[in-house]
């Protein structure tokens, strides 16, 4: 307030070197107005959309603004791709989720790390018969679903040779055949 | 003396482009339908916020927004208002939004929820109209006049462009072939028509949504994301460029750029005309 007539009135913008800065009249809160390259926030404190850090420094050691890093699995094309403070990523693509996109989603497996989008997470599709209370997540590697007793498949879709009646919803059943009147 | 708020700055008579950049909305001046590059300014600061969409009602001259930090919609008078949130929950990621200046009444897009949405311009009377059949939903334009709504969905795998009522119903498909990621989309009502900017075909394109006439108007664009028009010429934001540029509709070809002075990307784009178009529409009747 350069009209009390102090030697305090006018004090250095409390932004990066070279950012000018403005009094909000309501609030008397100051907030930059020309933050450097990358950087926005009433202190430049924030990185731009598409990145992340922590510029200032005012969460630790300072972390200058870089691209989300997510695995490659968000598209450029899109916005709010991670938060700009942590660099968690929030637009996962090719059915991966995690912090960067490192693992898949709950229902999917395989590898997110692979270069091939193809290659990535495939769903479990798991058998809605075969599954323990008709799961649909597997194990996030092999994809193996969780069978009912006696059955056999990845996806848990068919009966344990000897055993039928996928359908029951409890497992497969033995067959029981008589062993003299069958031939196998 | 004490500096003006920074935060609102009025917006003087006129026709101007507003645009959204790294926390702000700022806007430039036209001049006939020359950018009057030197007297860009700030409209609003919002420094926390990442600004995605923004439309503009010639009403009440208030400017809306998306903004997807912490996702909402706001709105502001241009002639040096406080910015006031209108949208706040139930809202992931919207993007691109439109005001039926007729009816009142806004439409926006959200690209997490997959869905497009309209209420009227306090929020209240908010629902959804479409849910189905949307990937990557972005840019939203409507024709108050006739009460057609355009949408773009840039999904990689099946990029389109849609057509419905204000409603939501009779909606189709207007495009879907030779199309990569339609971020750009405006419409003219007096020519009635619908042109796009498409960031991997690199084209300008055009069509009267009626008629099924498609054609290419400029090719060679870098990255286009956020488009408005205004008499003979189209503009678009780029966000390699990182700038306005305005396309000639009439030669098809680009006869200005104006890169502000900060170097980032640059996102929504719209209008604010001095004066409302003429018209009248069904919603506004009953």
């Amino acid at each position: 307030d350069a009209t009390k007539g102090t030697a305090g009135d006018c004090q250095p913008c409390p932004c990066p070197s070279g950012a000018t800065c403005a009094v909000v009249p309501k609030t008397r809160e100051v907030v930059c107005t020309n933050c450097p390259a990358g950087t926005t926030g009433k202190r430049c404190e924030l990185c731009d959309d598409g990145f992340f850090g922590d510029p200032l420094g005012q969460e630790g050691p300072v972390r200058a603004c870089r691209a989300c890093k997510c695995s490659d699995n968000i598209d450029p094309n899109a916005v709010g791709n991670c938060h700009r403070e942590t660099g968690e990523c929030l637009k996962c693509i090719y059915n991966t989720a995690g912090f960067f996109c490192d693992r898949c989603q709950e229902g999917f497996y395989g590898n997110a790390l692979a270069a091939n989008p193809s290659d990535k997470c495939k769903p479990c599709a798991c058998s809605p018969f075969g599954t323990v209370d008709q799961q649909t997540s597997c194990s996030q590697v092999t994809g193996q679903c969780s069978c009912l007793p006696n059955i056999a498949e990845r996806d848990c879709s068919a009966c344990e040779p000897g055993f039928y009646n996928l359908h029951s919803g409890k497992g497969c059943e033995q067959c029981k055949c008589n062993p003299i009147g069958s031939t196998n | 003396g004490p500096t003006p708020r920074p935060d609102v700055q009025p917006l003087p008579p006129g026709t101007h482009l507003l645009y959204a950049q790294s926390g702000r909305i700022e806007h430039v001046p036209l001049e006939g339908y020359n950018m009057k590059r030197e007297e860009a300014k700030t409209l609003l600061h919002l420094p926390e916020k990442v600004v995605i969409g923004v439309a503009y009602d010639c009403v009440d001259k208030m400017v809306y927004w998306t903004e997807i930090s912490s996702p909402s919609i706001s709105r502001a008078s241009i002639q040096g208002g406080e910015p006031a949130p209108v949208i706040t929950s139930d809202i992931d990621s919207p993007e691109g939004i439109t005001i039926d200046h007729l009816s009142r009444t806004m439409f926006w897009t959200d690209s997490m929820k997959d869905r497009i949405e309209v209420a009227s311009l306090d929020g209240a009377q908010r629902k959804v109209i479409i849910d189905t059949d949307l990937v990557n939903p972005r840019a939203i334009v409507c024709d108050p006049p006739s009460g057609y709504l355009y949408w773009a969905d840039w999904n990689r795998e099946a990029p389109k462009i849609e057509a419905s009522y204000m409603d939501g119903s009779n909606r189709r498909v207007l495009v879907k072939d030779d199309l990569g990621l339609p971020n750009g989309l405006t419409y003219d009502s007096q020519t009635a028509q619908l042109c796009w900017a498409d960031a991997a075909t690199h084209k300008l394109e055009c069509m009267n949504p009626g008629r099924s006439d498609r054609r290419q108007l400029l090719d060679g664009l870098q990255y286009p994301f956020g488009m408005a028009n205004f008499g003979k010429n189209l503009y678009y934001t780029d966000w390699k460029r990182d700038a306005v540029v305005a396309v000639d509709r009439y030669t098809g070809k680009e006869s200005e750029e104006f890169q502000p002075q900060k170097r980032t990307k640059l996102y929504g784009l719209t209008a604010a005309y001095s004066q409302c178009l003429q018209g009248q529409n069904y919603c506004g009747v009953n």
